[in-house]
């Protein structure tokens, strides 16, 4: 293999891991805006929380599997708890989506001052598990070996969450729901506590997609501007509450940003929104969704 | 003349088609009833020829000239009025205000940002006019979404006729109406759109009985007759269509 | 309508001789004020009167800061008044620019684009040095006189002539909008927030009306930073375009009340005290931002211009009570 190919397919991979650590943050963005109707834009500080949670687990137990565990957990609790007792009000202000949509802009807020406030605001580093750290040679190709455990991570969530959707009675109600949001009242099960459980397993798949991508990506106070910007972009151009949607943008963007980088670094920011334009220019709804 | 005519219309949802080579043709002045059982295609073609979906196949004629697939405010500008099955007025804004908008478009007061609104004395005298002659002059600074269920009806009403259409298009006006508002607005619909064309979709067989000049029986997407309400109720087609329908065999 | 007029007259006097009284500090923080009011009511004219939300609305607000800057750098000899109207219209060009994408979208998805479309530029304004200066910005023109040929010259750069120039256009451009949500394009505007399809069958052009309302908005927004850059003389990505600029208006309506006309310059007003009183705490003015989208959210939805309501309802309340004893009694 020529080194010029194997950069370019070590691109490609790279662009890979990204698209599915992009997947894992916005399918949870997805489910909570599928269910209820709600764009959360405190997501990505829920992303950012669990990665910082995570420097802290690792620096107390120097476990990284126990903080792949402990810090998604914590953060799907607080993600309960803001809509048990926030976002529920909320919805009761008669301001429709846009209450909504400030309210959790001002949780997003907070959380950025309050990580700054607990961590300071210098970069921290977060090593990768010795079992997973070094190179693997895949056809003559170097590749570093975590990058793909992202990619088999995101795979097992994934999994897990089609496992939940299809095979259960939440998931049952879930989907129904994102079909058709006044079935749910119709079927005459406890919304409400169905609201809190996505929720929460939206903030759980942020929160494990946080602890994964800390060890790749520098763990700074801006990290949730950086993926929010990122995942809301997939959400809207996937269609908005569509998960194969959220997936194929979170897959495109990813190869969009490995090889923007490579290419026209100066412009690589921009790609994204004009993409993102281009869109929905053509389709308002987004790729493969049917709601606004 | 004709003032509405649709050729060979045909309309699909994602590959299941609803509509079948349906050819309807409103006389000049004459009150129209489309009927039909439940998934009948009333609803889409009604749609369809007010613009919100384009028909995948066939054409619509409103005066004689094309009207495939224009945009409502297109339709609305040449003469088309319409109302809604599910209400949809401003209910934010008083029920002078409703009105108003439509008074304002049929005037041409569309793109005036000089003038103040509340110093539009013709606009105003207008819809003075109107809100008396539906009997809301009592309501004028009520909220929309303040009205009685039978009263916000009987404005949804009066909202597609305000801007003065050559036909109007009323969406099952009576749905969900109590008996005594049903009688009301039966009556309203009548004197409000005396001498003018009118198209409705209904369910009640005793408002199309009552309304109706002549009436078009969809089936399945067809169009299974056409003809005045005496000509219908004698049909056997229609009679075998509607069998089991309570509804429809309590009118026989 | 008399009391009205009174009241107003009274307000006027009160600006009038405000300079006069307060030193100049007093006099550019009332700058601030109208410069932030002018923002404010801009960006309301979506949220209130047509029911979209914009996250990117320092957009315009950055286009007509950095209009004037670029103008009065490079276009040595034009009239003040001019170069600050340009910009604005810079601003309202890039809204019609815009607005083929922004009328096709609503609710969530329209705050999502706006978003996009203000980091866009705030990424290519921070990228393209050579126009912007990148991070550092514009700054050090010479800022010309507002003169009027044989009558008067004012330096605009003494706190009391800026003074009269930005609230006198920051009023005459709130006045203009208010005017504009009483004319029967504002009845239209305010239909489409409360109906748009209705307004569509009505027979009115909702994506023509909605292109007019970007343009206005935008117009105005960029007005207010033009002003901006005026009465700073200093011009940056950071200071105009970051998305906290976007904040700083929605939380001016928020805290005022929306759905309101006048709320949002209370809402100025009571934000740039707070700023005032926590201004040696700066590195928690997001914090402070945060928790007020939350409380107002959470506690008080209508805003302060509520809170005068319901207070209002109380004391009325209480009299009316108080007389109910008395007579009882």
């Amino acid at each position: 293999m020529s080194p010029e190919l194997q950069m370019y397919l070590a691109q490609g991979i790279h662009g890979l891991a990204y698209g599915m650590l992009l997947f894992l943050v916005a399918s949870g963005l997805t489910l909570i805006f599928g269910m209820m109707g709600i764009l959360n834009i405190a997501h990505a500080s829920f992303f950012m929380l669990s990665a910082y949670l995570c420097v802290t687990v690792l620096n107390a137990t120097g476990s990284y599997w126990l903080s792949l565990f402990l810090a998604p957990l914590g953060v799907a609790l607080l993600g309960v708890l803001v809509e048990r007792f926030m976002l529920r009000r909320a919805q009761a202000s008669g301001l429709g989506h846009i209450a909504e949509l400030l309210l959790t802009l001002g949780i997003a807020l907070v959380m950025a001052e309050a990580i700054k406030l607990t961590w300071g605001t210098e970069g921290l580093q977060v090593m990768a598990p010795r079992s997973l750290a070094g190179l693997v040679n895949i056809g003559g190709l170097e590749y570093p070996i975590y990058r793909l455990f992202i990619i088999g991570l995101s795979l097992v969530v994934l999994a897990v969450l089609s496992l939940v959707l299809y095979r259960t009675r939440l998931g049952t109600i879930v989907r129904a729901a994102v079909s058709d949001p006044d079935m749910v009242s119709v079927l005459g099960v406890n919304t409400r506590r169905v609201f809190m459980l996505v929720f929460g397993l939206g903030t759980w798949m942020a929160g494990v997609a946080g602890v994964a991508a800390a060890p790749i990506l520098t763990v700074f106070p801006g990290l949730a501007d950086q993926m929010g910007m990122d995942a809301f972009v997939v959400v809207v151009v996937g269609g908005f509450g569509s998960l194969f949607g959220a997936l194929v943008a979170a897959l495109f963007l990813g190869e969009l940003n490995a090889y923007g980088i490579q290419f026209i670094p100066k412009l690589s920011p921009v790609l994204m929104f004009a993409f993102m334009a281009l869109v929905l220019a053509f389709k308002p709804t987004g790729l493969f969704g049917d709601r606004e | 003349m004709n003032i509405l005519e649709t050729k060979a219309l045909c309309h699909d949802f994602k590959g299941l088609q609803v509509l079948f080579d349906v050819g309807l043709t409103v006389r000049q002045g004459e009150h129209h009833a489309i009927i039909g059982p439940n998934g009948a295609g009333k609803t889409t073609l009604f749609n369809v020829i007010t613009g919100t979906y384009r028909p995948s196949g066939g054409q619509v004629l409103f005066k004689g000239q094309d009207i495939t697939g224009l945009q409502p405010y297109k339709l609305a500008r040449r003469g088309l009025g319409r109302s809604f099955q599910i209400t949809s007025t401003f209910e934010k804004q008083t029920v002078f205000q409703n009105i108003r908008m439509g008074v304002m478009s049929r005037m041409g007061v569309r793109f005036d940002c000089w003038r103040r609104v509340a110093g539009l004395d013709s606009v105003a005298r207008e819809t003075e006019e109107i809100l008396a002659s539906i009997g809301l002059t009592a309501e004028r600074e009520v909220l929309a979404c303040q009205l009685s269920y039978g009263k916000h009806r009987a404005l949804e009403v009066s909202m597609a006729l305000a801007t003065n259409p050559d036909l109007v298009m009323l969406d099952e006006p009576t749905a969900g109406m109590s008996k005594e508002e049903t009688h009301a607005t039966v009556e309203l619909i009548k004197r409000l759109t005396q001498g003018k064309s009118m198209v409705m979709v209904e369910h009640d067989m005793d408002v199309v009985f009552t309304l109706a000049d002549r009436i078009t029986v969809l089936y399945y997407g067809s169009i299974l007759a056409s003809g005045p309400p005496g000509e219908i109720r004698e049909n056997q087609a229609v009679r075998d269509a509607y069998l089991g329908d309570m509804e429809f065999s309590n009118v026989f | 309508m008399k009391r009205h007029l009174l009241w107003l007259m009274a307000a006027l006097a009160v600006l009038i001789v405000f300079p006069f009284i307060f030193g100049p500090l007093q006099t550019n923080l009332m700058v601030r004020f109208a410069i932030e009011a002018l923002f404010a009511v801009s960006l309301n004219l979506l949220l209130s009167f047509t029911g979209l939300l914009s996250f990117g609305h320092a957009l315009y607000f950055g286009v007509g800061a950095y209009g004037a800057a670029l103008i009065l750098t490079h276009l040595e000899g034009i009239p003040l008044v001019l170069a600050v109207l340009l910009s604005g219209l810079a601003a309202a060009l890039v809204g019609l620019l815009l607005s083929p994408l922004l009328v096709r979208v609503r609710a969530t998805a329209f705050t999502m684009l706006t978003l996009a479309f203000g980091q866009l530029l705030y990424v290519l304004c921070s990228k393209f040095r050579e126009v912007t200066g990148g991070e550092d910005g514009i700054m050090g023109w010479t800022t010309p006189p507002l003169r009027l040929p044989g009558v008067f010259s004012l330096d605009v750069t003494q706190p009391l002539y800026i003074y009269f120039f930005a609230l006198g256009l920051s009023g005459l451009g709130i006045l203009a909008m208010w005017y504009f949500t009483k004319t029967p394009m504002g009845s239209v505007m305010i239909s489409i927030r409360d109906n748009q399809k209705r307004v569509d069958y009505l027979g009115y052009q909702v994506v023509l009306t909605k292109a007019v309302i970007f343009c206005l908005s935008g117009f105005f927004a960029g007005l207010a930073g033009a002003i901006y850059a005026v009465f700073n003389n200093l011009v940056s990505v950071g200071g105009v375009l970051h998305i906290m600029v976007s904040f700083q208006p929605l939380m001016a309506i928020l805290v005022g009340g929306i759905g309101t006309f006048f709320g949002p310059i209370l809402g100025s007003g009571l934000l740039l005290m707070l700023e005032e009183a926590t201004q040696a705490y700066p590195e928690l003015a997001q914090m402070i931002s945060g928790l007020i989208f939350i409380a107002v959210v959470l506690f008080l939805p209508g805003g302060a211009i509520s809170f005068g309501a319901r207070l209002r309802g109380w004391w009325q309340k209480r009299a009316y009570l108080r007389k109910a004893r008395e007579i009882a009694a």
